[in-house]
C-alpha cells in the first residue's frame, strides 16, 4: 500500500516537473514578445512624446503583465530616488532584482542590460537607434525561443511522465 | 531655494545648507564648473564656497565640483532623460520648477551649420529667480489714459530690472490695480524669461488673466495672440528686429495696446537704432520709461510722454525698496489683487 502511494507521488511530481519545464518554454516566448511590445511603447514615448524615462517606465509598468511590469516599476522608483543613483545603475538594479521572476534566459537579460547603459543619455535619434537594435536582437531571440518551444515543449511534458514511470518501474 | 535643493546632488546640498542663513536666503547664482570650486553670487558679490559651507575669496580653498557630481546634477535636471531636453540644449538653458534658470555650456554638437545641442556639459549656472512684486507700482498711474492702456516702451541697459518691471506690470494689469480694473494680458515670451514657463505653465505669478505664448518668436507670436486670444494688452520683451516693428503696428491698429522693452541708454540713443527709431518717429508709443542702475537695479530715470516731455523726474525706487533688505513680504501685501 505504502509503495503504491509512493509510486503515485513520484509519478505525479515527475509529470508536474515536465509540465513546468514545458510551460517555462512557452512563457519565455510570451515574455520576449511582451518585452518587444514594451520597447516599442518606450520608443513611441521617447520619440513622439519626449516623455521623461520615469513617467515612461510608470506607463510600461501599468500596461505590461506583472512579471515584466515589476522591472519597470522598480526602475522608475530607483530613478526618482534622491540619492543620486545613475540612470544606468537604476535600470540595471531593477533588472537584476526581478529577473529571476521571469522565464527568460541570460541572453535576453544581456540585451536589456546593454540598453540600460544608453537609455536617457543621448538625443532622440540616438535613443531610437539603440532601441531598434535591442528590438532586432529580441526578435531573433524570439524566433529562437519559438523554435525551441515547438521542438521541446511536448517532449518535456511526455519526458516528465515517462521518467516518473521509469522510476516507478525500477522501484517495483 | 527648496526647488533648487531638490535637484542638487546630496554632497553639494550639504555644503550649501551649511551656509549662514543671511547668505543662503540671498543667493542669486550658483556657478558650477567641472573640477573647479563652486562659486556663489549674492548681493552683487562673488565668492567661492568651502567644504564647510563658508565663503572665501581664495579659490584654492573652494569646494571642488567633481565630475560625478556634474553627472548627478545633469541626471536630476533632465530627470534621467536628456532626449527630453533637446530644445533646451539647443538654446543653452533649462527652466526648472519655480522658474529658475540653469545656463549650461560644454561641447557643442553641430549639424548642417546649426547648433544641434550640447554634449559633455561641464558648466552650470543656476540663476535663482526672485519675485520682486510691486516694482511697477510707481509707474502704473502713467500707463493709463481714460481707461485705456497706453503703448509703452521701456528703455534700459541690460541687467537693470527691465524684465522684472515688465513682469510686474503684466501682473498688476492682470490682477487690476488702483488705476484700473483687471485686463486681459497676453505675454509673448520668446526667451521664457517673463513667465518662466515649464511645460507651458508659467512658474512666475503673471496674474490670473494672463495668457503666455512660450518660446515663440515675438513678431509671429504677437500676431498669433491678437488673432487667437483677443488681449487688451500685449507684453513683449526686447524688441528690435524690423519684423517686430511691423507686428507692433499691427497690434496697435487692431486696438491692442503694446508694452515692450528695448536695450538702450536713453530716448536719443534708441531713436538712432534703425528699426526702433522709425517706430518711435511714427509715434507708435505714448509713454517711454527710461531705466538705469544709478541708484541700484531698477532705478527709473524718467517717464516721457509721446512728445518726449519729461512727466516724472527720476524715481528713487530705493526709497521704498532698499536693495540690501528683501522687501518681498511687504510689497506682496500691497500687491494683493484689488
Amino acid at each position: 500500500m505504502l509503495k503504491l502511494i509512493g509510486a503515485v507521488i513520484v509519478l505525479l511530481s515527475a509529470t508536474m516537473a515536465g509540465f513546468y519545464m514545458g510551460r517555462q518554454l512557452n512563457q519565455r516566448t510570451l515574455q520576449i514578445r511582451g518585452l518587444l511590445l514594451a520597447l516599442q511603447l518606450l520608443e513611441t514615448e521617447i520619440l513622439y512624446g519626449a516623455t521623461p524615462l520615469k513617467q515612461a517606465f510608470d506607463k510600461l509598468g501599468r500596461r505590461l503583465p506583472p512579471e515584466l511590469g515589476r522591472i519597470f516599476n522598480t526602475a522608475s522608483e530607483n530613478l526618482a530616488s534622491p540619492n543620486g543613483q545613475s540612470t544606468q545603475s537604476s535600470i540595471q538594479a531593477a533588472i537584476d532584482r526581478h529577473w529571476s521572476g521571469t522565464a527568460m534566459k541570460p541572453s535576453e537579460k544581456e540585451v536589456l542590460m546593454s540598453l540600460g547603459y544608453v537609455l536617457g543619455n543621448s538625443d532622440r535619434e540616438d535613443q531610437k537607434k539603440h532601441l531598434q537594435l535591442a528590438m532586432s536582437h529580441l526578435r531573433s531571440l524570439e524566433t529562437e525561443a519559438r523554435d525551441e518551444q515547438g521542438r521541446y515543449e511536448r517532449m518535456y511534458r511526455s519526458l516528465g511522465f515517462l521518467s516518473g514511470l521509469l522510476v516507478v518501474i525500477l522501484m517495483f | 531655494m527648496n526647488e533648487i535643493d531638490s535637484i542638487l546632488p546630496q554632497a553639494l546640498r550639504r555644503v550649501l545648507s551649511a551656509l549662514p542663513i543671511h547668505i543662503r536666503e540671498n543667493v542669486e547664482e550658483i556657478r558650477l564648473r567641472q573640477n573647479l570650486p563652486v562659486e556663489i553670487r549674492f548681493g552683487q558679490q562673488n565668492h567661492f564656497l568651502t567644504e564647510a559651507g563658508q565663503i572665501t575669496t581664495n579659490f584654492r580653498l573652494g569646494y571642488v565640483f567633481r565630475e560625478e557630481l556634474s553627472g548627478q546634477l545633469l541626471n536630476q535636471i533632465s530627470q534621467h532623460s536628456l532626449y527630453a531636453l533637446e530644445e533646451e540644449l539647443k538654446r543653452g538653458y533649462i527652466t526648472i520648477v519655480g522658474g529658475h534658470r540653469i545656463g549650461i555650456s560644454g561641447k557643442v554638437v553641430m549639424e548642417r551649420g546649426e547648433v544641434k545641442g550640447i554634449r559633455d556639459i561641464t558648466s552650470f549656472n543656476i540663476r535663482i529667480a526672485k519675485e520682486k512684486r510691486g516694482v511697477a507700482k510707481p509707474v502704473l498711474s502713467y500707463l493709463y489714459e481714460r481707461g485705456r492702456i497706453l503703448n509703452t516702451l521701456i528703455i534700459s541697459p541690460p541687467q537693470c530690472g527691465k524684465t522684472t518691471l515688465l513682469r510686474d506690470m503684466a501682473r498688476s494689469i492682470s490682477y487690476g490695480n488702483e488705476c484700473s480694473s483687471s485686463r486681459k494680458v497676453a505675454i509673448v515670451d520668446e526667451r521664457s524669461e517673463l513667465a518662466g514657463c515649464l511645460n507651458g505653465v508659467p512658474q512666475r505669478d503673471v496674474g490670473p488673466r494672463t495668457d503666455v505664448l512660450d518660446a515663440c518668436p515675438k513678431a509671429v507670436g504677437m500676431m498669433m495672440m491678437i488673432r487667437s486670444m483677443s488681449p487688451d494688452v500685449i507684453i513683449v520683451d526686447e524688441i528690435g528686429r524690423p519684423e517686430d516693428s511691423e507686428a507692433i503696428w499691427e497690434a496697435i491698429h487692431a486696438g491692442v495696446s503694446v508694452i515692450c522693452s528695448a536695450h538702450g541708454i536713453d530716448l536719443a540713443d534708441i531713436s538712432r537704432r534703425p528699426g526702433l527709431g522709425k517706430l518711435i518717429q511714427q509715434g507708435a508709443f505714448q509713454r517711454y520709461i527710461v531705466m538705469g542702475r544709478s541708484r541700484g537695479v531698477g532705478t527709473i530715470h524718467g517717464i516721457y510722454d509721446e512728445r518726449y516731455n519729461l512727466m516724472q523726474k527720476p524715481l528713487d525706487q530705493s526709497r521704498n525698496q532698499p536693495p540690501d533688505k528683501p522687501q518681498t513680504q511687504m510689497s506682496q501685501k500691497e500687491q494683493l489683487p484689488c
